[in-house]
């Protein structure tokens, strides 16, 4: 499934997302694309308290894709936003 | 996703340094012919900078308690006026040794404690959350390229004409014959500075309680990890990377920002946005033939207020509100995050215009925004500060409730 929040400034990006998990199918991925940079912080943070690990990729300049999915088994938040800080940073 | 593929979706280095360069290149040419600009320059692109970096946003910061229950933003402006009260406290005890004569500071954000301040906050309150920023987030979020942000403008300067509108009645009803509470006058520098520092610790603790209750498990953020700096080109790198490309910590800005205003108030006075805005709007609507009465009582303020007439267009505080918005905007170049975001859904043209209305009319009658009746304010050391506060708390409270309806 996909979530197209361009546009959005906070808290949309994050409300959106949280909306669009609970009726996403267990086994499908959101891919939520946003260009509001403090979205890369509150959109992760609400996902992994919901079990739900994400990736992040940079589009273009102010623009990037998450993908949450179910994690499988519990999940370690502090690996989740480790991975993710990680790879916000490489993006810029 | 290797670094490689990532740099292919950013622009060239020598690109990405082009706004900062010019905007130290202003401050070179200013501060060689016109020194007093120039510093006020050096203020605005610092704001813009370092809120830009840590996306510092103080609409945020109260709407969040409601939305989803995090202070972490709120506590990183707590920190910062922290600071700035206990760096202020010293300096307006040097300035006016002996408070207890009823002697003001001069220029010092302590205002009549009226009606028109927390009417003014609820509003500013409310306003800000409908449009999704601040006035200064306004500001720094057009420099980022947000077109929303520009229509909030539009909206704080219609808000402010009207304020400008109804200004001799808030006047006549509440300002003039509202007490000026400083608290240094019956507390003594020392007293008021450790009151108001216990007030900001304890809230500070509330806003943790808060969340252990609304936010549910908070999930702690480790640190950044770091590649392995070998050469001394890797930890310039690194360095480079932590300044200008990596988001800071909020609470880093929060300091900063703290920093910045204590610095402009030992130069000359506090910092504020808004009295600049309402020059333009003076301006603007003036164009239409449109001008309020005389506006009494104006002489009794200092920074924030509305403006009569229009003084000419370089000013100081011109340069202090340009240079927030080309501060964000070299900021946001430089980090690769810079793009002309185009809201997508008609509503949020109308939350921006609203919101922006709604927050200029309260920054209009209540003397300021989120920086100059706020953030200057509190560490002023008088209690106009709090009562904003608290009706930009409670603005946030109805603001979240009607957000989460457009969602």
């Amino acid at each position: 499934m996909e979530l197209d929040v361009r546009g959005e400034i906070c808290p949309y990006p994050m409300m959106r997302t949280v909306n669009a998990l609970e009726k996403l199918p267990p086994s499908e991925a959101l891919e939520v694309l946003t260009d509001h940079p403090p979205a890369l912080t509150t959109i992760p943070w609400e996902a992994s308290k919901r079990g739900y690990a994400v990736d992040v990729e940079k589009v273009r300049s102010g623009e990037w894709k998450l993908t949450l999915r179910k994690a499988q088994g519990p999940l370690d938040p502090l690996a989740v936003m480790q991975e993710i800080s990680q790879k916000v940073d490489m993006g810029g | 996703m290797s670094v490689s593929t990532v740099a292919t979706h950013i622009e060239p280095f020598g690109v990405r340094v082009v706004p900062a360069a010019l905007g130290l290149a202003i401050l070179m040419v200013s501060a060689r012919w016109a020194p007093v600009l120039g510093f006020w320059w050096a203020m605005g692109l610092g704001m813009g900078f370092a809120i830009q970096r840590a996306r510092l946003c103080f609409a945020a910061s109260f709407r969040d308690l409601f939305v989803n229950g995090r202070g972490e933003l709120m506590r990183a402006v707590l920190l910062g006026l922290i600071v700035a009260t206990t760096a202020f406290a010293a300096l307006m005890a040097r300035m006016v040794p002996d408070p207890s004569t009823g002697e003001l500071v001069p220029k010092i954000h302590v205002w009549p404690l009226g009606a028109n301040v927390l009417v003014g906050g609820l509003l500013f309150g409310l306003g800000m959350v409908l449009a999704g920023g601040c006035v200064s987030g306004t500001l720094w979020r057009i420099g980022e390229g947000y077109v929303g942000s520009l229509v909030a403008l539009g909206g704080i300067l219609l808000g402010l004409e009207a304020a400008a509108f109804s200004w001799n009645w808030w006047w006549e009803n509440s300002m003039s014959t509202a007490p000026r509470i400083w608290l240094p006058h019956t507390l003594g520098y020392m007293g008021a500075w450790i009151s108001v520092l216990a007030a900001l610790a304890m809230l500070y603790l509330l806003t943790y309680w808060w969340e252990a209750r609304r936010a549910g498990p908070e999930i702690p953020v480790p640190g950044r990890p770091q590649p392995p700096l070998v050469t001394f080109q890797d930890r310039l790198r690194a360095l480079w990377n932590r300044l200008f490309v990596q988001a800071w910590p909020a609470s880093a800005a929060a300091v900063a920002l703290a920093l910045l205003n204590v610095t402009a108030f030992a130069f000359d006075h506090p910092l504020g946005v808004t009295g600049e805005l309402s020059a333009w709007s003076s301006r603007t609507f003036g164009l239409l033939g449109l001008y309020p009465n005389h506006l009494e009582g104006l002489d009794q303020f200092s920074g924030c207020n509305l403006v009569d007439a229009p003084p000419g267009l370089l000013t100081n505080t011109f340069m202090l509100d340009v240079g927030l918005v080309f501060g964000a905007f070299a900021a946001s170049v430089m980090a690769s995050e810079f793009k002309i975001r185009l809201p997508r859904r008609p509503v949020r043209y109308l939350q921006s215009a609203v919101g922006g209305t709604v927050m200029g009319y309260g920054a209009g009658i209540a003397l300021g925004c989120t920086i100059g009746a706020f953030f200057s304010a509190i560490p002023s050391l008088g209690l106009n500060g709090w009562l904003f506060g608290l009706g930009l708390l409670g603005g946030a409270f109805v603001g979240s409730r009607i957000i989460r309806r457009l969602a």
